[in-house]
């Protein structure tokens, strides 16, 4: 038996297996696969809903109109502290996150639009444009053909249409033995080699013009992008700064693996592969859950368990053809549209998002899962991410800072138990 | 305004218009075509694909059946390159007739369909997820067309004996005098300006449209719009065409087509070929009675739902528009309504649609005194250069490629060139070639055209990775035309923010209906990448604001308006 046991490997349950193993209480990390990091940017976003300029700001006032939002349940002091942990894990990891709540630094997307993220890691804050209309800098964006995720030229385009002076090349690839076909990962890979390094920085020299800012790929190594970072700026004479591709996401992956290891440091343990199919209770106490095993289903019993599956990207929320939608792991009553026919707005950019991608847990204010009458579940389970999203978290921009926030809240008050 | 004067002018871009118009031009005819949206815009984008070998029409609509079993023949020979032959198969499932089985044979035989009967045993051993509890199976030439890649061939051909085609540009008005019509006016909607075109004739093929083209000659030609809906599954569950050995109704033939496999059709009498949904429950339908063909298939993921209008040709009073022959009708406007210089080609089927072509042109030839006869039926189509990359001219030469297209062919050719990495689309195999060969050499409006051209986000993730790619190369090698760089800025930021936002809503409006378990994970990734990962929604757009020039599919003469379901 486990004290604790944390449903889920995206960075809600990643951050809640993370203070509960700090707090002493061993969590296991049951997930069916990889989260949603992989697929994300590796910025942290609170609150990015109309170009919002100050996410605390925004937040507090959600606060006072809504307080069934989970934001409300986590509060101000609690999305600090739990922002504060999650900085420190990632200083001690050599991997430092820079922003803060105050204010939203504005990134260039692979698109060349300008995304609103509070904390972002140093290898992309060169890239804030929140003065770059009239700092009177000159960008250079960079790229490889034979990365097929990232294209200067759209990006150079599109930011030079928005008042920011860029322009994109293409670097070229130094000749290597390897590969039939090239994607992030790859790349990734390829600038951990320090002759790579040598041979992109020499080209970005000669490209760079005037050109005081170079936007690269997110790619820039898994092993010590800061140091990659670094070395590129020291070669090229200019800063040097990540912009987030598609998936597999580069930061997304080292974000994990900073997780993972910490989980483990402190004595929690990661068992991937491991999809929970149901739950098993006396009275309000959830008692054990069961995953898919080869021969039988494997129990796996705790006193206290965080779930935290995501909502429909990350799997936690389920749904077929007849309408039906249903939470994956313990069967949680859900708040959905009573047919398909509410599912969806006419207009994909429909303000506010799809109703269907609204459906959440209730929770009370300590994120425990409610009833249909408001009343707890179980005692001792606590559910955080996507999965008590009552809004679209994608379209509030805030997918990546609710995961946190949730997450370390849960793992704390579950840690209280 | 613009002035063009040819000998006959032919409306609709869809098969039959294109077919008319290389048949014109090869009699040394000379002949422009316009079509208010791209090429197979209308009813010959929005079909399941099907070649018919007849089977289906041989008990109700015997002409029908002759004629889709002769020009079956004739298609396989003249554009083998947008044929897969898989071959077709009429099965007995335990909910239909018995008794049908017999009438269907002899009905074959009758309509010189041809037909042979196959052991169920070996039926499954060919297709391991059909019904095992079925009774019979009939082996027919059914086979899956590439009705995109054939109107483009069409095209090319033409143009290249002198024709001219004129995409997004819609009908305004018929120049009628003394009750002859003289051509055309049209207007173009790139540009907003006005065509006038003067020809001796004119060809009516619009299709389903062809109703309101009559009416602009004041002519009443009664058309039914037969809105027919299809669902893609992310499986190719079947390598053969297999359809029930039934009166044709509802959600009973599956067609195999590339990657997928698709489920069709319904009929539903619509009011209006521009104004029609796709409900849940049609979808449901379909896939409960694609059940009884493929056992478990509606527990597969259904990638996209979209919907046609046949453009059934009412004659007298029928009861159901399933019982109006699916035969084609030349209507000699001088002869029936006393307007000359106008004739209608309605009704038919993607497969018949070179007969039709050849009778209508035939009717023209005679008019303009002009004795060439048909050779549509004896020349083969060119390939075109879009369809083909280097690689593939490569392996063309190796004798022993098939002529027909098949499944390894994609695969083969980028494994031949060695390019991997050149994928801009890996589910259906899109090389950064023929994507950039399309936007520079093709006539792509957006990425919709784009789509029709090369297939690109027609497979599994429905454009989810290779629509920022494709919107990227758009912007390298198709940079918007302006005399400063400030101004070409503004024009490459609504380029790419309008191609996006027109791509997502478009797509949207086929994904509603048919969005659930993992396909609408896949849609939450898709929003992912698209607004939190990309932030479409971000770059600056004004909604009242008219897209940017190249984004005519949005113009109200030509969008489709889907009523919410």
């Amino acid at each position: 038996m486990r004290d604790t046991i944390v449903i889920g490997a995206g960075l809600a349950g990643l951050m809640g297996a993370l203070t509960l193993a700090e707090a002493g209480r061993a969590p296991l990390l049951l997930a069916k696969g990889l989260g949603a990091t992989h697929w994300t940017s590796g910025t942290i976003d609170i609150w990015g809903k109309h170009a919002a300029a100050s996410p605390r700001a925004e937040i507090a006032e959600l606060i006072a109109k809504q307080p069934s939002h989970p934001f409300a349940k986590i509060g101000l002091e609690g999305i600090s502290n739990a922002l504060e942990r999650f900085r420190a894990l990632m200083a001690d990891a050599h991997y430092p996150y820079v922003g803060s709540i105050e204010r939203n630094l504005l990134l260039p997307t692979a698109l060349g639009a300008l995304r609103p993220a509070a904390l972002v890691p140093t290898t992309m804050i060169g890239g804030d444009m929140s003065h770059a209309k009239d700092d009177g800098r000159i960008t250079l964006i960079a790229g490889f053909r034979e990365l097929g995720d990232f294209f200067p030229p759209l990006v150079a385009a599109n930011l030079s249409a928005q008042g920011i002076p860029a322009r994109g090349v293409y670097l070229h690839l130094p000749p290597i033995k390897r590969k039939l076909s090239f994607d992030s990962r790859v790349f990734a890979q390829l600038f951990d080699d320090a002759a790579f390094r040598e041979e992109i920085g020499r080209q970005l020299r000669l490209m760079k013009g005037e050109a005081t800012r170079i936007g690269l790929p997110a790619v820039l190594g898994l092993k010590d992008p800061v140091g990659v970072v670094r070395e590129l700026q020291h070669l090229s004479g200019a800063q040097v700064f990540e912009i987030p591709t598609l998936p597999p996401s580069v930061p997304g992956i080292r974000l994990y693996r900073i997780f993972r290891r910490a989980i483990q440091q402190a004595g929690g343990r990661l068992q991937i592969g491991a999809e929970v199919l149901r739950g098993e209770s006396e009275g309000k106490q959830l008692r054990a859950v069961f995953t898919a095993a080869a021969a039988r289903e494997q129990e796996h019993r705790a006193n206290a368990f965080l779930l935290a599956t995501g909502g429909v990207a990350g799997g936690g929320i389920r749904t077929d053809h007849t309408g039906a939608v249903w939470e994956t792991a313990l069967d949680l009553p859900l708040r959905a549209p009573d047919s398909r026919g509410g599912w969806f707005h006419g207009r994909y950019f429909a303000e506010g998002g799809h109703p269907i991608f609204q459906v959440a847990v209730a929770t009370d204010a300590q994120l425990r899962p409610l009833d249909a009458n408001d009343q707890p579940i179980y005692h001792n389970v606590a559910v955080a991410g996507s999965t008590i999203a009552n809004f679209d978290p994608i379209r509030a921009r805030c997918y990546s800072g609710l995961a946190i926030t949730s997450g370390w809240y849960a793992g704390t008050l579950l840690a209280q138990q | 305004m613009r002035q063009i004067t040819t000998d006959v002018l032919v409306i609709g871009g869809g098969a039959t218009g294109l077919g008319v118009l290389r048949d014109l031009s090869m009699r040394g005819i000379r002949a422009v075509l316009v079509e208010k949206g791209d090429l197979t815009h209308g009813t010959s984008g929005r079909y399941h694909g099907l070649l018919h070998s007849g089977g289906r029409y041989v008990v109700k609509d015997p002409q029908s059946a002759t004629e889709c079993a002769r020009e079956n023949e004739i298609l396989r020979k003249i554009m083998p390159g947008c044929i897969e032959d898989t071959g077709g198969f009429f099965v007995v499932t335990p909910a239909d007739d018995e008794a049908y089985a017999e009438r269907f044979v002899a009905a074959c035989h009758a309509t010189e369909v041809p037909v042979d009967e196959i052991s169920v045993r070996e039926a499954l051993r060919r297709e391991p997820l059909l019904n095992p509890r079925i009774s019979r199976v009939f082996t027919v030439c059914d086979a899956a067309a590439d009705s995109f890649l054939a109107a483009r061939c069409h095209a090319e051909d033409a143009r290249q004996r002198g024709a001219q085609v004129f995409t997004y540009h819609y009908v305004k008005s018929l120049i009628v005098e003394q009750q002859r019509v003289q051509g055309a006016i049209c207007e173009d909607l790139r540009t907003g300006e006005d065509v006038h075109i003067h020809a001796a004739y004119v060809v009516n093929a619009a299709g389903a449209w062809a109703g309101k083209i009559a009416e602009l000659a004041n002519v009443k030609v009664t058309v039914v719009p037969g809105k027919g809906t299809m669902i893609a599954m992310n499986h190719r569950v079947l390598n053969t065409v297999v359809n029930r050995c039934k009166m044709p109704a509802d959600g009973d033939i599956i067609v195999p087509i590339r990657t997928v496999a698709v489920i069709g059709t319904t009929d539903v009498h619509v009011p209006d070929p521009d104004v029609y949904g796709i409900t849940q429950e049609e979808v449901a339908q379909m896939l409960e009675e694609g059940e009884w063909l493929v056992p478990g298939i509606s527990k597969a993921r259904v990638l996209r739902a979209w919907a046609g209008v046949r453009p059934l040709y009412k004659d007298h009073d029928v009861a159901s528009d399933r019982d109006i022959s699916r035969t084609y009708k030349l209507l000699d406007h001088e002869q029936r309504d006393g307007v000359a210089g106008l004739i209608s080609i309605v009704g038919g089927k993607w497969t018949t649609y070179r007969l039709m072509a050849e009778e209508a042109t035939d009717a023209v030839a005679a008019k303009l005194g002009v004795s060439a006869p048909c050779r549509t039926h004896l020349e083969p189509l060119p390939e075109i250069a879009s369809a083909r990359d280097s690689a593939s001219r490569r392996l063309e030469r190796d004798p022993r490629a098939p002529t027909y297209f098949w499944m390894g062919q994609p695969l083969a050719r980028v494994e031949a060139a060695d390019t991997y990495g050149e994928l801009i689309c890996e589910c259906e195999l899109v090389t950064r070639e023929r994507v950039v060969t399309a936007i520079t050499e093709g006539h792509a409006a957006n990425l919709d055209d784009l789509r029709r051209e090369t297939r690109l986000g027609m497979g599994p993730c429905q454009g989810g990775f290779c629509t920022y790619r494709a919107v990227a190369l758009w912007n390298e090698v198709a940079p918007p035309q302006a005399n400063n760089s400030a101004v070409g800025d503004v024009l490459a930021l609504a380029n790419s923010g309008a191609l996006l936002r027109h791509f997502l809503q478009e797509r949207w409006k086929g994904l509603t209906a048919i969005t659930w378990g993992d396909q609408l994970r896949q849609t939450r990734l898709d929003e992912l990448i698209f607004l939190d990962t990309l932030g479409v929604d971000l770059l600056p757009h004004d909604e009242g604001q008219q897209p940017a020039d190249s984004l005519v599919t949005d113009h109200p003469s030509i969008a489709t308006e889907y009523h919410a379901s």
